[in-house]
């Protein structure tokens, strides 16, 4: 790729996350799906299933406020001890007989799998589903090295078949009714009988899957939590495809972020309690898979290998700010984005990153750097949902506030937290503000400035660009506070010395 | 090979610093009220079948009878078992007893140990075996689920492939939450290659909003549940 390629362009850089371009166009993707009625009333009917879900999960608002607080502290405790945690996780895992990897980037996540596959001749792999593999374009790596991946969660599986990626973290096709499925299918799957009828199409897609299943060389998938204490992997998941990938094939690789790892088997009821609700509304989901070795001897199936890939990109730079490092408390139920009214208008496309909603613009910054994301934190109206139902309490709204912060500053005289820090001043913008600090620092530019704009309004523009779209624009009063009070007093002396 | 690992962790080491673990804040969990044995067993019962699942009280003995009625239902002629765990010798009657009930007919059911390794034999665990039974380890009463402790006797795929499982669930080793069976039992101590929490059939919601089951796992749970009446 050409390395002179500018920023503004749609190609993405050299090294870059194919999602670093489509971040850029933000506003377009957003122009482009909100005039798409079909898609708004997917997500609109979406949204109110599972915040109506969520709502009946949790009926003891005392059980649910002691339960946040509780995963809060326990995701804070992991965090503090989160170096440590890896090397016990990963000295546990070893002993286990669970081969460990250690990725900075997306590319080097992609050539470890990629190698692993490559050195046991795997040509085909089935993958359950895995955020982390969406975040390193897995599929996209393995593709191009020959290697076959098919996504085997129904919702991936169908977002694979449209070349597209997942609108949503736990309903990858979230953005496509049934007659769409439907038309997809009858597209894709060689003798699929059409029908809208949802209970066929899954049984289409189990028949085209388990066959995959039966023949796979290699299974890949994510991780919910990561057990220090005791080298275990657990999985949730409803449809039972996580298993099949965990244990069908003869090599299994996981991949998962650095922050997904907690300390002792006793964290994990609470959290898998509260994930489980705050995403679904289940009490539990249908499995809980905990996986601690590959086959053991003696034992007549499982995969014979098992690696696990830790995935930094991006994360260790959350981690070096106390208040954005808060961000790795998440714990991916997607609660947030089911709240979130911007999410619920424009879906989960229009971000053009892998993570969309509230958790998605505060990772996506880290991920992708400032520079291509730096819209991202503005497309919030900071009402609060996000934070009120974050099940670990994550500030989301103050996090939003930070990245905004980060991304005007200036660049070069402070210390560096954030790749592509800065990267959204605009000269005309920061020097709107710093006048508009001097005039309120002085009493005298402040009289002055106040004076001439009362005695300007009728001169003032009536087009304030986006905002008078739909509002008339503010007008002016005739005469300043400072000035109506004074008059009002020296009246008052006037009628009192009558 | 690489320096990933170093480079990770001394960036994660350089942001921490030095803490004192002994002032993190204290944690402190959700007093649920404490319910009967008779209450706990409701709720999971409740909680399995609101998820799908066709639970059935029996006594051990009528295990085999129950089997393959069901089967007999759903015109299965073949179940996958393991061999010698504590309920195989009863899962072997159901052969036997399906010839006492079926007596103009020869056995019907074809009843198949799973005493091979999936190497090679992966075609056949997916397109010949119908329905399968599996022993389990315990149960959580809170939210209906079912913990399966795979073993070389009962293989990890014995309860995942075949489209119908059933499932011996003992109420005597009925907990009422997670936490609590983890704890009592000290699981931290050793975990085997493999545990799952099973609660209910599998199950997908994918296609919009709209529950389906059979997603790729076992369409039908069926829960064989024994002394029921002896908590």
């Amino acid at each position: 790729m050409n390395n002179t390629t500018p920023a503004s362009q749609t190609q993405p850089l050299e090294d870059e996350s194919k999602y670093a371009a489509s971040a850029r166009n933000f506003r377009q993707n957003v122009a482009r799906d909100l005039a798409n009625d079909e898609l708004r009333s997917n997500f609109r009917g979406a949204m109110d299933y599972l915040i109506d879900k969520r709502q009946s999960a949790f009926s003891d608002q005392d059980e649910l406020e002691t339960l946040r607080r509780q995963c809060q502290l326990i995701k804070q405790r992991c965090l503090v001890k989160l170096p440590l945690l890896l090397e016990q996780l990963e000295q546990q895992l070893t002993s286990n007989g669970i081969k460990v990897h250690w990725a900075e980037t997306i590319t080097q996540a992609n050539e470890i799998i990629a190698s692993i596959i490559e050195s046991k001749q795997g040509k085909t792999v089935v993958k359950g589903k895995s955020m982390v593999s969406e975040e390193t374009a897995l599929n996209d790596h393995l593709e191009q090295r020959d290697i076959e991946c098919l996504e085997s969660d129904m919702g991936e599986y169908i977002v694979q078949l449209a070349h597209e990626h997942p609108s949503h973290i736990i309903m990858p096709a979230i953005h496509q009714n049934k007659r769409q499925v439907a038309d997809l299918f009858a597209k894709n799957i060689e003798g699929f009988e059409h029908t809208t009828d949802v209970d066929a199409l899954i049984q289409q897609g189990r028949k085209v899957l388990r066959e995959k299943f039966c023949h796979a060389d290699v299974g890949v998938s994510g991780v919910n939590f990561a057990v220090a204490q005791t080298g275990t992997l657990c999985l949730v998941e409803n449809e039972g495809n996580g298993r099949m990938c965990t244990t069908v094939p003869d090599l299994h690789i996981a991949i998962t972020g650095i922050e997904k790892v907690v300390e002792s088997l006793n964290d994990v009821p609470p959290l898998l309690s509260l994930l489980t609700r705050s995403a679904t509304g289940q009490a539990i989901s249908t499995y809980f898979n905990m996986i601690s070795h590959p086959r053991q001897t003696g034992e007549k199936d499982g995969p014979k290998e098992v690696h696990l890939v830790l995935l930094d990109n991006g994360r260790s730079q959350m981690y070096s700010d106390p208040e954005l490092r808060q961000t790795l408390q998440c714990i991916r139920c997607g609660a947030c984005m089911n709240h979130c009214p911007v999410y619920t208008r424009i879906g989960g496309h229009a971000y053009g990153t892998v993570y969309p909603g509230p958790i998605g613009k505060m990772v996506s910054p880290h991920m992708l750097g400032l520079e291509a994301t730096t819209n991202l934190p503005t497309a919030s109206s900071l009402c609060g949902a996000c934070g009120e139902v974050c099940p670990v309490k994550i500030p989301i709204p103050k996090i939003l506030l930070r990245l905004r912060e980060e991304s005007v500053k200036p660049v070069g005289d402070i210390p560096l937290i954030m790749k592509g820090q800065g990267s959204g001043r605009k000269p005309i913008e920061a020097s709107v503000w710093k006048a508009w600090a001097a005039v309120h620092q002085s009493p005298t530019l402040y009289a002055l400035s106040m004076w001439a704009v009362t005695r300007a309004r009728a001169i003032l523009p009536q087009k304030l660009g986006p905002w008078t779209q739909a509002r008339t624009a503010p007008k002016v009063a005739a005469q300043t506070l400072h000035e109506r009070v004074k008059l009002r007093n020296s009246q008052k002396q006037e009628s009192g010395n009558e | 090979m690489n320096n990933a690992r170093a480079n990770i962790l001394s960036k994660l080491h350089a942001s921490i610093g030095d803490v004192d673990y002994e002032k993190l804040p204290q944690e402190s969990s959700y007093a649920y009220a404490s319910r009967s044995r008779q209450q706990q067993l409701a709720h999971f019962i409740s909680q399995l079948e609101s998820n799908h699942t066709q639970v059935i009280k029996t006594a051990a003995s009528d295990i085999p009878t129950h089997i393959s009625q069901q089967l007999k239902q759903r015109d299965i002629s073949r179940l996958l078992y393991g061999k010698e765990t504590h309920f195989s010798s009863l899962i072997e009657q159901v052969k036997d007893n399906d010839q006492q009930g079926n007596n103009s007919v020869q056995s019907s059911i074809d009843l198949v140990a799973y005493d091979f390794t999936i190497d090679g034999n992966k075609e056949r665990l997916f397109n010949e075996m119908p329905a399968s039974v599996t022993t389990s380890h315990s149960a959580i009463a809170a939210t209906g689920t079912i913990v399966l402790w795979p073993t070389p006797q009962e293989p990890r795929t014995l309860s995942l492939v075949p489209p119908v499982h059933f499932v011996i669930v003992d109420a005597k080793q009925l907990f009422a939450r997670f936490e609590q069976l983890i704890n009592t039992q000290q699981w931290h101590n050793k975990l085997p290659t493999n545990i799952v929490l099973v609660s209910g059939p599998s199950k997908t919601a994918d296609i919009q909003q709209t529950l389906a089951y059979g997603a790729h796992g076992p369409k039908e749970l069926i829960v064989l549940l024994i002394n029921s009446d002896e908590i």
